[in-house]
């Protein structure tokens, strides 16, 4: 079936991308619906970034083809419906907040009036404030209300909360979330889980330089929750191999890590194996951990 | 679709002002790029100075070229090193702003803070006893205002290829020896024979030099000698500068 060009946000068609003989991403498709958060779930280094840099122009493709609202991202008419935050842009230090904002929002013809951006980026009492006077976590604010000050219709927001503590990460999600139910289209790129599953209404994972899952939040989780039990044994690594439901084992340290899917089959199984198991702990997997999992399971279902 | 797009001209205005503002609020710019010039000027001239009217002429043709050199090579190099490495022109360069508008703006703050410089120095140029005609002031303050251009190409080169560090350490170095290399600050022929020739691929000299010609200090008819030497030099800190701009781009 044939969709209408001018209902996608974004688009990547088999695109390819290399950095100095690496590549990042492979035949990569991918594309962005109006009114929908899309988080981009990956591990440092598996091509968030590059999705999003592709997306705002500021990368080319080597091979395929990138949209943005039907043109090419480096036009000017596409830019001007696209905010951004950029994972580690600074701030001139000697304009205030009031200043910068309405700067940036000078740029769009469709913009919104400074006073209702700082309203919205919750900067009222900073307005005044110059830059260089900002915490770390209020300077991300200020970015952020840079991204909406054109009134966009694409927000593209690369890692929001580095560095947040909990109080300010909720904060930001709280206006993140505000703006995509307002229908702006949102692409978030993260590597924490909580991020994705607190924002996103799909959640599309990637690793190895392609996509290894999309779909929404809860069957993302189910895909990629796993645990993790940590035992301290006399018996080797091999000897726990073949246990139901695992996905590897590997030592770290003195203990040996058995990634599992369900841990509770796999912890009786490790006990009938080794009876005397003293110490041992089942934690959450990291999202490494996870991804790994996925991987995994995803090989075994195309093997089967 | 173009009523995505706002008027560019207001842009422009809007980022220069921005710009100028910026510059203005730190006196780590204002003090070595605006206040230094001058004050040099009143200790050799006023302070020192031998008192007599062609001294004090020769002097500010000089002091003038290294009057616009900090703005050009501070408020370029260094701003531009800081404003990439906190990818601040990076967020500019992706947001529908007009592509010229950014360098622009620059060129209004830098050609706005040598003109401030410029007045200061005049002004004590005239406590001082300078005596030049209308033409005279007229071809001085036109050469003044064409010495930004090579000192603001290089100072584009160094910030474009430096980190902000990098960058505020190489322009004070270049800053300051094309200053007295170039002889601004005393005429070269006080200097060894391999220093005098050495002035030669300086930008500073050949515009002190020309400077001194508009203010009816050296003779004219070696306008050529100098103005040669300057155009290749000029086109040198040109590509210096646009290969700086192209590697940063990719």
């Amino acid at each position: 079936m044939q969709t209408d060009p001018s209902l996608h946000v974004a688009r990547l068609e088999c695109v390819s991308k290399s950095y100095g003989g690496l590549r990042v991403l492979e035949d990569f498709s991918f594309e962005l619906e109006p009114g929908c958060v899309t988080a981009l779930l990956g591990s440092n280094g598996a091509g968030k970034s590059t999705v999003a840099g592709l997306l705002t122009g500021r990368l080319s493709a080597d091979v395929g083809k990138v949209s943005l609202f039907g043109l090419d991202p480096r036009d000017r008419r596409a830019r001007a419906r696209m905010g951004i935050m950029l994972q580690s842009a600074g701030l001139p230090e000697t304009l205030t907040v009031r200043e910068l904002i309405d700067l940036h929002a000078s740029h769009y013809a469709r913009r919104m009036s400074t006073d209702r951006v700082i309203e919205q980026a919750g900067l009222v009492d900073l307005a005044d404030r110059r830059c260089s006077k900002l915490s770390g976590g209020e300077q991300r604010r200020v970015q952020f209300a840079l991204a909406i000050s054109g009134a966009p219709d694409l927000l593209v927001l690369d890692e929001p909360t580095t560095g947040f503590d909990s109080e300010a990460r909720r904060a930001m999600w709280q206006l993140v979330r505000a703006k995509a139910e307002a229908g702006t289209a949102v692409l978030l790129a993260t590597h924490h889980m909580d991020e994705a599953d607190a924002l996103a209404d799909r959640i599309v994972v990637i690793a190895n330089g392609g996509i290894v899952a999309d779909g929404p939040p809860p069957q993302i989780k189910s895909q990629v929750a796993g645990s993790v039990l940590r035992l301290r044994t006399r018996l080797p690594a091999a000897r726990f191999r073949n246990l139901p439901d695992i996905v590897k084992v590997e030592e770290r340290g003195a203990d040996l890590a058995i990634l599992t899917s369900s841990p509770r089959p796999t912890l009786e199984a490790v006990f009938q194996i080794d009876p005397d198991l003293q110490h041992f702990e089942v934690v959450g997997a990291t999202l490494e951990d996870a991804l790994e999992n996925l991987i995994m399971s995803q090989s075994e279902k195309e093997a089967a | 679709m173009s009523d995505l797009l706002p008027v560019a001209p207001r842009i422009y205005w809007l980022e220069s002002k921005a710009e100028i503002i910026k510059s203005a609020r730190m006196p780590q710019f204002i003090i070595p790029t605006i206040a230094l010039p001058p004050a040099f000027y009143a200790l050799f001239a006023l302070a020192l100075g031998q008192s007599s009217a062609a001294a004090a002429t020769q002097t500010l043709a000089t002091f003038g070229v290294f009057a616009v050199m900090g703005p050009a090579l501070f408020g370029f190099g260094v701003n531009i090193a800081a404003e990439r490495e906190t990818e601040q022109l990076e967020l500019k360069r992706l947001s529908p702003m007009p592509g010229g508008a950014q360098i622009t703006a620059k060129i209004a703050a830098t050609t706005v803070y040598c003109a401030i410089a410029l007045m200061i120095l005049y002004a004590l140029g005239l406590v001082a006893g300078v005596a030049l005609t209308a033409g005279q002031w007229a071809s001085v303050l036109l050469v003044h205002l064409l010495s930004i251009i090579p000192f603001s190409l290089i100072g584009i080169g160094i910030g474009y290829r430096f980190g902000q560090g990098a960058a505020v350490a190489l322009a004070n170095i270049v800053f300051l020896s094309l200053a007295v290399m170039g002889g601004l600050w005393f005429p070269i022929m006080a200097m060894p024979q391999v220093m005098q020739s050495a002035a030669w691929v300086l930008p500073s000299y050949h515009l002190g030099e020309i400077a001194l010609m508009a203010a009816g200090q050296r003779n004219d008819s070696f306008l050529l000698l100098h103005a040669g030497p300057l155009l290749l030099i000029t086109l040198a800190s040109a590509i210096f500068a646009w290969t700086g701009e192209r590697q940063q781009s990719r």
